[in-house]
């Protein structure tokens, strides 16, 4: 479904490439948890997966097509930790979800407001009390719900790729639960192929049928179905360590 | 003499508004200053005038007027989109070129349409007043309409966040010369409504347009806001009828019409003080 070739990119003034021959396959619905270290190139992997950072070289496959020099937001909603660049803080609530759910859509004449009503019904489904804000301006809310709503957005354009980047940062323990919940059963429910960043390892244990690990800009851990189910929160905590050791050796660092 | 003051300021701020709202739209719905007026407004005055002489319609000579303002934003815009250029310093280029096109239409530096048939053919300004609102009516609540579909919100997307139109396939090109072209279509319309109303078209009527109509958008702001669409929409027709009661206030009041550009400039850096920030 999502497929990458030898994915190459780099930045000026960075001695390394940022991303160095990634390859990865995904099949429609996997959804793919996506850990590593500050710097191993998760962000940067996201941002040249959606269009935001042209490819060295390489090559990126939807749906079996080469859409490496094609526009990808048709496909692709994007949630990043930068809220601002998911959401129009000037707009309502309301004014955002609509804008949303009309990704890769012509256009019509049709009033907006008379679809207030089957909105609200799925900012309930969310069961965070965020109807109430349905008619303000997003401005008024605080970051985290903000990042709840551009979660919301994301899901409702019905995209075909998910990506998330530590969506769930701004959030309160109870908050990041209810969002975990309300993304994986969307994604099992719409059959969203998913790539979810996170620095939360119990989560990384948790969600997801696949899990990649980067290390300074190459996948060095590739693991899916029962493989990943049984990796738990301490395996995950070991795997860190094993190659953080291992940078520190390679530079002739000593702890 | 008091009340003939206040009708002729409310015509005059009626007409001021069309450019208000058209200064508004790339503005405020765009993020994109724009300075077309100057260029656009004297050209929907010269191509109704020179119809007019030709003996068109008055009603479709200001159309084919306002078509020919809203041409000049297209100009605009594309000049931005196409070559990076500010956008400020596009409306400044194409003002410029524009005023050599005005002068070749008209063929001379002013026209005189006295004895033509014109849409205020009666001197009752009464009925004027009847006239322009309704065209205003006519023209202003299709865009509240059109502000309130799903069109018109990602007209409004392009302009709040670029990047999140982008990433939601929304084309910022097509938006931003859709914009340009109605902006600048309601001040050729305007253009050729004052042209109706003075009875003469000048080459150099559209000089400081824009200041006059930022001024009145501003003063419109202050007052009613512009935190929603309706107080956005509301806040140019407010402002520039405010706007020309105070011109008419200065000029009752022993100013020479030679100092209002002063007082106009005055009265926007005022206002930016009062508000606290520009534009």
């Amino acid at each position: 479904m999502l497929e990458l070739y030898n994915i190459k990119k780099s930045f000026p003034g960075n001695f390394e490439p940022t991303l160095k021959d990634i390859n990865l396959n995904l099949r429609q619905g996997d959804f793919c948890i996506v850990i590593g270290s500050n710097g191993s190139g998760k962000s940067t992997l996201m941002r040249t997966i959606s269009g935001e950072c042209t490819l060295d070289s390489g090559k990126i496959a939807i749906n079996g097509k080469d859409a490496t020099k094609q526009d990808r937001s048709e496909f692709i909603a994007c949630v990043t930790q930068d809220v601002t660049k998911g959401t129009i803080s000037e707009m309502t609530l309301l004014e955002n979800i609509i804008l949303s759910q009309m990704r890769g859509k012509s256009g019509n004449l049709n009033f907006y407001k008379k679809k207030e009503t089957k909105v609200i019904s799925i900012i309930k489904s969310l069961n965070m009390g965020l109807e109430a804000y349905i008619n303000q301006p997003l401005q008024k809310l605080s970051g985290g719900q903000k990042q709840i709503i551009a979660t919301l957005m994301a899901i409702s354009s019905k995209p075909e790729i998910l990506l998330l980047d530590e969506h769930t940062s701004a959030l309160d323990p109870k908050m990041q639960k209810s969002l975990m919940q309300y993304t994986t059963q969307s994604i099992a429910q719409y059959n969203i192929t998913a790539m979810m960043i996170t620095h939360k390892l119990d989560d990384a244990a948790t969600y997801g049928n696949r899990l990649i690990m980067l290390h300074q800009g190459r996948i060095v851990l590739d693991v899916h179905g029962e493989e990943k189910k049984a990796l738990d929160t301490n395996m995950l905590l070991a795997l860190f360590h094993q190659y953080e050791d291992l940078t520190l050796k390679s530079s002739g660092e000593t702890l | 003499m008091i009340s003939e003051l206040i009708l002729t300021g409310i015509l005059q701020g009626l007409l001021l508004a069309f450019v208000a709202y058209g200064v508004m739209i790339p503005f405020r719905l765009l993020n994109f200053p724009d300075l077309t007026a100057e260029g656009a407004y004297p050209l929907g005055g010269a191509i109704t005038a020179s119809l007019i002489i030709l003996e068109v319609n008055p009603i479709i000579a200001v159309l084919i007027g306002a078509i020919g303002g809203g041409l000049a934003g297209i100009a605009t815009a594309y000049i931005h989109l196409q070559f990076k250029v500010n956008t400020l310093l596009a409306g400044i280029i194409l003002s410029t070129m524009l005023y050599s096109v005005n002068l070749r239409l008209m063929g001379k530096p002013n026209l005189a349409l006295f004895n033509q048939n014109i849409l205020f053919s009666s001197d009752n300004i009464l009925i004027r007043i009847l006239i322009v609102s309704t065209l205003l009516a006519l023209f202003i609540i299709p865009l509240l309409l059109f502000l309130r579909t799903n069109l018109g919100l990602r007209l409004r997307a392009v302009g709040f966040n670029p990047e999140f139109a982008k990433r939601h396939s929304i084309s910022i090109t097509r938006w931003t010369l859709f914009g340009l072209f109605l902006g600048n279509a309601y001040t050729g319309l305007a253009g050729g409504l004052m042209v109706q109303t003075q009875c003469y078209a000048d080459v150099g009527m559209g000089i400081g347009i824009v200041i006059h109509a930022l001024a009145a958008l501003m003063i419109g702001e202050s007052i009613v806001g512009n935190a929603t669409l309706r107080k956005q929409l509301l806040a140019p027709l407010i402002g520039a009828l405010i706007y020309q009661q105070i011109q008419g206030l200065a000029l009752s009041l022993g100013l020479a019409p030679s100092d209002l550009k002063l007082l106009t400039g005055g009265i926007v850096l005022i206002v930016i003080a009062i508000r606290g920030k520009v534009l």
